[in-house]
């Protein structure tokens, strides 16, 4: 039986007693497919068209791009925004959004621009002075990120984590393919 | 008298109610399950197989929505983004406990109640156990043996698979196993190293868990995906929908209502006899009735006690909502193990080690009774160990990749005692959205239960130590909230004396013949073993029981 053919098959008959009858490989098979298929997320915004366009930047500044994607290909700042909007508190997203304007008061200061037109090397100083200096607000912005990015699609591909192995070795070699 | 609609009602399609529904179909009777809760279709409500970016939050789960309906369920280590529908909503479902003296309830309604989410760890008990209470003066006595229940072990074992390795030990005996699962590398160290230290005294086995190592009664063994608790499109870990309520379908006999909340029992003063039950449709609010020749309340230890409760029948002894008894967490200890740097773990398995109990098992602690057992095992930190890391930019990325040390973890699972203050009471006023009265819930550790906990830490760190374990770190956490175990039982224990308990040794009401409960509130003493199994094998011994007794017409 095609899978596609299973599916519509188990969806017809519904429920519990359509799979009585598969093969084991078979429902692994369906499993696969059936939890298929993204939800999707309505944008709702937060972040000015500046903002957001610092936070991607830092977010790239933290996990670059190398010979694996980094933070922008990994759409770290879209989720970010979901949490200011949807998941913290107003006090969490207004600490968050004065630490956005900070960078621009600081590349000023430095470099009399703002964050996202300074040079690379400038932005890394400005950001790697506030980690030096455990500022509460940029730990927030790279838990986000490396949560972000280690979540995304792209971060899950380039650690290895995804696809799933769908087996069990608890003492596999370092370089084992999965 | 009215005309019976079913030969049986079963009060909850869990972990206990499927395998009510399962026995008495299969012995020939028409039987109804009542389920509180929604239908679940396997192919859309399981949700283990979703990648964490399709998730809106990753993983971090929607903290207000939560904050506002489950603030309570959300305590539960298996509740996550999407397992948290398989939890009731606190505000249609409330409880009140006193302000000092927090506990957890936690609740599941739907079809399969809390047999999709439980943590699957199943262990028999042994005469260590069931002599627990004559042997230290507590409480009451068992009224069965472990002989009594071994061969309903085996029943449960064989039908809902459970993999596991012999270790010929008498207080923790073995069962029907399939395959074990495979220690990883650095747990066989330990194993080995406690082994040289230990002897048989303490040993570390692979935890006994009901997730499939090979296929079994046309269910596929488990691929290792990881959350379990999620559901199980494969259906390689047991639940109810995935095995007991299809056998029992396959019967033709079962009749299965969703929501279906009991208010009551109905209770045939002439007869003394339940003459059925009284429903709320969870979703008209219309009242109905369904009337039945025996009854088994299996809707969990709370609700259990609550229905019996709010239908002043079977508390002659006044033991109804007593000694509550969960199992007391939070002790334990972790440490570094040196070596194997050039090995990982592939695959998430739904599984860890068990070390069982050795306190109070040949030698007496000075300090409390009972004992505890330890479940755990050994990792490497991966990515989640840079979301605090310092630096930025490449070489902070390529951290991601790496992975940490190897960390050996115990984590204790200890015995209490039953108290008869620990106890849930009808409250006054507060109802839940259906108007049907609430628990209030007065429970608190004791001082064995404390005692056990510090002991935990300690015995922990001497295991990692054997184990040549570097910086052993002894948890810092006092005790879990009680509840917090989700190991809730006890609150209408059997017993060999009517007076001082509820159930006899068939779980059957001794005040009432037709009343059977065999979920968790029929415990007499709590072990320190996750008590599922138990349960079932009671479950299943008492349906055989009660079909005997209803074919002679003694019911």
């Amino acid at each position: 039986m095609k899978r596609r053919e299973l599916i519509h098959w188990l969806v017809a008959t519904a429920g519990l007693r359509a799979l009585d009858g598969l093969a084991p490989a078979d429902l692994l098979a369906l499993g696969r497919d059936v939890h298929r298929g993204a939800a999707s997320h309505a944008a709702r915004r937060t972040l000015t068209a500046h903002a957001e366009q610092t936070l991607a930047i830092a977010a790239e500044r933290i996990l670059p791009a190398t010979d694996t994607p980094g933070a922008t290909d990994a759409g770290v700042s879209a989720f970010i925004e979901k949490m200011l909007t949807d998941w913290h508190t107003p006090a969490e997203r207004e600490r968050f959004l004065a630490g956005l304007r900070d960078l621009d008061v600081r590349c000023h200061a430095r470099a009399s621009r703002d964050f996202v037109e300074c040079s690379e090397a400038d932005q890394v100083a400005v950001l790697t002075a506030l980690d030096d200096a455990h500022e509460e607000w940029f730990g927030r912005l790279k838990y986000l990120t490396v949560y972000g990015y280690c979540t995304s699609e792209v971060g899950q591909r380039a650690l290895g984590l995804w696809p799933q192995p769908w087996r069990y070795d608890g003492c596999a070699p370092l370089d084992a393919t999965r | 008298m009215q005309p019976a609609d079913f030969d049986a009602i079963v009060v909850g399609s869990g972990i206990t109610g499927g395998w009510a529904a399962k026995e008495l179909t299969e012995l020939g009777l028409r039987t109804l399950v009542l389920e509180a809760g929604r239908p679940i279709t396997p192919e859309q409500d399981y949700t283990e197989h979703k990648p964490p970016w399709e998730l809106p939050f990753r993983g971090l789960g929607d903290r207000r929505t939560v904050a506002a309906r489950q603030p309570m369920q959300s305590h539960s280590v298996s509740f996550d983004e999407l397992s948290h529908v398989f939890w009731t909503d606190d505000v249609d479902n409330p409880y009140s406990t006193p302000a000092d003296r927090p506990f957890y309830w936690f609740r599941a309604r739907q079809v399969g109640g809390k047999s999709i989410i439980w943590g699957r760890q199943v262990y028999r008990w042994s005469d260590l156990d069931f002599e627990a209470n004559l042997r230290d003066g507590t409480a009451v006595d068992w009224p069965i043996r472990y002989a009594d229940i071994a061969p309903w072990y085996d029943h449960v074992e064989r039908f809902i698979g459970v993999s596991g390795q012999k270790e010929g030990l008498a207080h923790l005996p073995d069962g029907q196993f399939l395959p074990p699962m495979a220690l990883n590398c650095v747990e066989q160290h330990v194993r080995e190293r406690m082994a040289q230290q230990f002897g048989r005294e303490r040993i570390l086995t692979i935890g006994r868990v009901a997730n499939l190592t090979q296929a079994h009664h046309g269910r596929a063994p488990c691929h290792y995906c990881g959350p379990c608790h999620r559901g199980c499109i494969t259906r390689s870990y047991f639940s109810s929908i995935n095995a007991t309520l299809p056998a029992a379908r396959a019967t033709g006999r079962l009749t299965l209502r969703p929501f279906s909340i009991v208010r009551g029992l109905i209770y045939d003063k002439e007869r003394n006899r339940i003459a059925g039950v009284r429903i709320v449709d969870a979703q008209t609010k219309a009242e109905r009735e369904y009337m039945a020749r025996v009854v088994f309340l299996c809707a969990s230890a709370l609700e259990s006690a609550r229905i019996l409760l709010n239908s002043g029948v079977g508390n002659s002894s006044d033991q109804v909502g007593r000694n509550i008894m969960d199992h007391i967490k939070w002790g334990g200890a972790s440490g570094e193990i040196d070596g194997w740097t050039d090995r990982r773990e592939i695959g998430e398995r739904p599984n860890g080690i068990y070390v069982p109990r050795f306190r109070n098992v040949s030698s007496r602690h000075p300090d409390f009774i009972r004992g505890y057992g330890f479940q755990g095992g050994a990792d490497r930190d991966g990515w989640r160990a840079s979301l605090h890391a310092p630096g930025i930019g490449r070489a902070f990325k390529a951290r991601l990749n790496s992975l940490g040390p190897w960390s050996m973890t115990f984590e204790g699972f200890g015995e209490m005692l039953p108290r008869a203050e620990n106890r849930a009471t009808i409250h006054p006023t507060l109802v839940d959205a259906w108007g049907i009265p609430s628990l209030h819930i007065d429970c608190k550790w004791s001082d064995n239960e404390l005692a056990i906990h510090r002991d935990m830490s300690v015995a922990a760190a001497e295991l990692l130590e054997a184990a040549g374990a570097k910086d052993i770190r002894p948890s810092t956490r006092g005790p879990s909230t009680p509840g917090g175990t989700n190991h809730e039982m006890g609150t209408a224990r059997m017993g060999r004396d009517g007076k001082t308990s509820v159930l006899n040794g068939w779980n059957q009401s001794w005040d009432v013949p037709n009343l059977f409960v065999t979920d968790g509130a029929a415990m007499t003493s709590s072990g320190c073993q996750n008590p599922s199994l138990t349960y079932m094998a009671l479950t299943a011994r008492a349906c055989h029981y009660a079909v005997e007794r209803l074919k002679r017409g003694d019911l």
